[in-house]
């Protein structure tokens, strides 16, 4: 079987992104963004998990039965969870009490779930794999852009460093979360929109191109 | 505006000369004694901020529907007035000593998020002023707290203007053991002394205003009196039924500027008379028992609050359409 890695990936990071095009695991993408650095390291932490219960489901996809299929997965999801909790706490003490209640949450998080029961339970290793890698990419970049909106207008700096002192506390209150998710979202979109309008007229030249070719050909015969 | 065209829209059909355009007019007139109050009272850098807030409301207005892709002579032909009763009541709503950029960026998040993006004037899911004047607060709180300017006589009393019912022991401290006699009831309503944000100090010129919209039939004199009596009665029920409590509390505060010219926005009122009137009641009741619990000014943030109400309110109470009969089985739910 053959992995198409240019449709996961932009699939993963652009057309299926899960925080600005699925919606999921809005908890954490609210909650944690007031600073750049939160989004990075829950993000990479979301991306290892994914990687590796994606991996796990897809190799054992035959195996677990139907009915319990769920279960199975968050059990799974939970093992590599817990193993993300001890590394942290272990390796970045400070990035774990900063994530705190968000990162034994993950278990539930919906992205992963959702991967696990609509792509790495159909797919191939590899492929889920690579799926879990682009989703989770796709995902840091969001929180990542979105933590750096928030605490540079938020907190008047960006990965912790000091910018300057003109803070709008707004947007490092939850208010301002909700509103820079919405801006976020649209924003997306928006272009998103746009690039597949160019794509359209792109296509719809091609074709009359083509078209115009062809009948050229017919008169010349 | 006869148009020619031939126009189709569905029936309740209001025939008035009336525009919003003059409507907002009118309210902008209403506005000017506090204005010219506030100034009298905070001098130039009230004019100064009043000046802002207000160009950058109509300016952001313009920016929006430019970006949208409207063309400027368009524009000003719709423009209909009504950021700038945004712009005038945010001015009015910040003291004197928060800084230039707060109003801007008050005034720019009120008509662009609040207003443009729901759809324009009578879109709007909350009052764009209010909902400006929280962001303001929430944002730069430490600036918009602290540092009250008294104005003329020179008494200040930090922040005891704005938070009247800090608990019991201080408002019967302040009010009514008579410890601060430069804060007699006249003073209060007069704003002599007083300090607090630009437009809520002279609660004359915010009750000459209110009866100018009245006379004209703009707002529903009614209303805000509902919410102004409910509040100052609950305050006094929650301290012990000391009706010394009750003129302090009505005259404190932003609850004139709030009742007056904020809760009665058109959009953010629920249609029918007895839904109003539950509307305005829950207003004073909510004002007043946040105030006591808070201890700081809560006007804005209820109003804000409450306009959440509305379209449930709405869902609610109906009137009744004419002629209409009660099904005989179906009891009668309200």
């Amino acid at each position: 079987m053959k992995t198409n890695i240019k449709k996961i990936a932009t699939d993963g990071v652009i057309t299926n992104n899960p925080t600005l095009k699925l919606v999921l695991g809005t908890c954490p993408t609210l909650a944690l963004t007031t600073m750049a650095m939160n989004g990075i390291g829950m993000g990479l932490a979301v991306t290892f998990v994914l990687i590796c219960s994606n991996v796990l489901i897809s190799l054992l996809r035959k195996i677990i039965p139907n009915q319990v299929r769920i279960p199975a997965f968050v059990l799974i999801i939970a093992t590599f969870v817990t193993i993300v909790r001890l590394l942290l706490d272990k390796l970045l003490p400070d990035l774990y009490e900063s994530l705190g209640l968000y990162l034994p949450l993950i278990v539930v998080n919906c992205i992963i779930l959702a991967r696990a029961e609509s792509f790495a339970s159909k797919n191939g290793v590899f492929a889920s794999a690579l799926d879990g890698l682009f989703m989770g990419i796709g995902f840091t970049l969001a929180l990542t852009l979105m933590g750096a909106v928030r605490e540079v207008l938020g907190s008047g700096a960006i990965f912790g460093v000091k910018l300057w002192d003109f803070q709008i506390g707004f947007f490092a209150s939850s208010a301002g979360a909700f509103f820079t998710y919405a801006v976020f979202i649209a924003l997306f979109a928006f272009f998103s929109s746009l690039i597949s309008k160019a794509k359209h007229k792109k296509d719809a030249l091609k074709e009359r191109e083509e078209n115009a070719v062809q009948l050229e050909k017919k008169e010349v015969e | 505006m006869a148009d020619k065209l031939l126009k189709f829209s569905h029936s309740p059909h209001v025939r008035a000369v009336r525009t919003t355009k003059q409507i907002m007019i009118h309210v902008c007139i209403a506005l000017l004694p506090a204005c010219v109050m506030g100034i009298v009272y905070f001098g130039l850098k009230a004019l100064l901020l009043l000046a802002i807030s207000l160009l950058s409301a109509v300016a952001s207005e313009f920016v929006y529907e430019l970006i949208v892709g409207k063309k400027i002579c368009q524009i000003a032909k719709k423009f209909d007035f009504t950021s700038c009763v945004t712009g005038l009541l945010i001015g009015l709503s910040i003291g004197v000593q928060t800084p230039w950029y707060v109003p801007i960026l008050a005034s720019a998040f009120a008509i662009i998020v609040v207003k443009m993006i729901f759809g324009g004037t009578g879109k709007n899911l909350v009052n764009p002023a209010v909902t400006g004047r929280v962001f303001a607060f929430m944002s730069f709180t430490s600036l918009m707290a602290s540092g009250w300017v008294a104005p003329s006589i020179g008494s200040l009393i930090g922040g005891a203007s704005l938070n009247p019912t800090t608990g019991a022991t201080t408002l019967t401290d302040i009010f009514t053991g008579g410890a601060l006699p430069s804060l007699s009831n006249w003073d209060l309503l007069l704003g002599t002394g007083l300090s607090g944000c630009i437009g809520e100090t002279c609660k004359v010129a915010l009750i000459v205003g209110g009866i100018y919209l009245a006379v004209m039939g703009i707002i529903n004199i009614i209303y805000p009196i509902i919410y102004i009596a409910v509040a100052g009665l609950f305050t006094v029920c929650l301290n012990g039924f000391d009706f010394n409590y009750f003129l302090p509390s009505i005259l404190s505060g932003g609850l004139m500027l709030g009742a007056i010219f904020m809760a009665t926005d058109y959009t953010t009122t629920p249609n029918t008379t007895l839904g109003n009137v539950i509307y305005f009641t829950l207003l004073g009741l909510v004002t007043a028992g946040l105030r006591q619990a808070t201890g700081i000014e809560v006007v804005s943030f209820v109003i804000l609050l409450m306009n959440l109400f509305v379209p449930l309110i709405d869902k609610f109470i109906i009137n009744k359409p004419f002629g209409y009969n009660k099904p005989k089985k179906a009891k009668g739910v309200q």
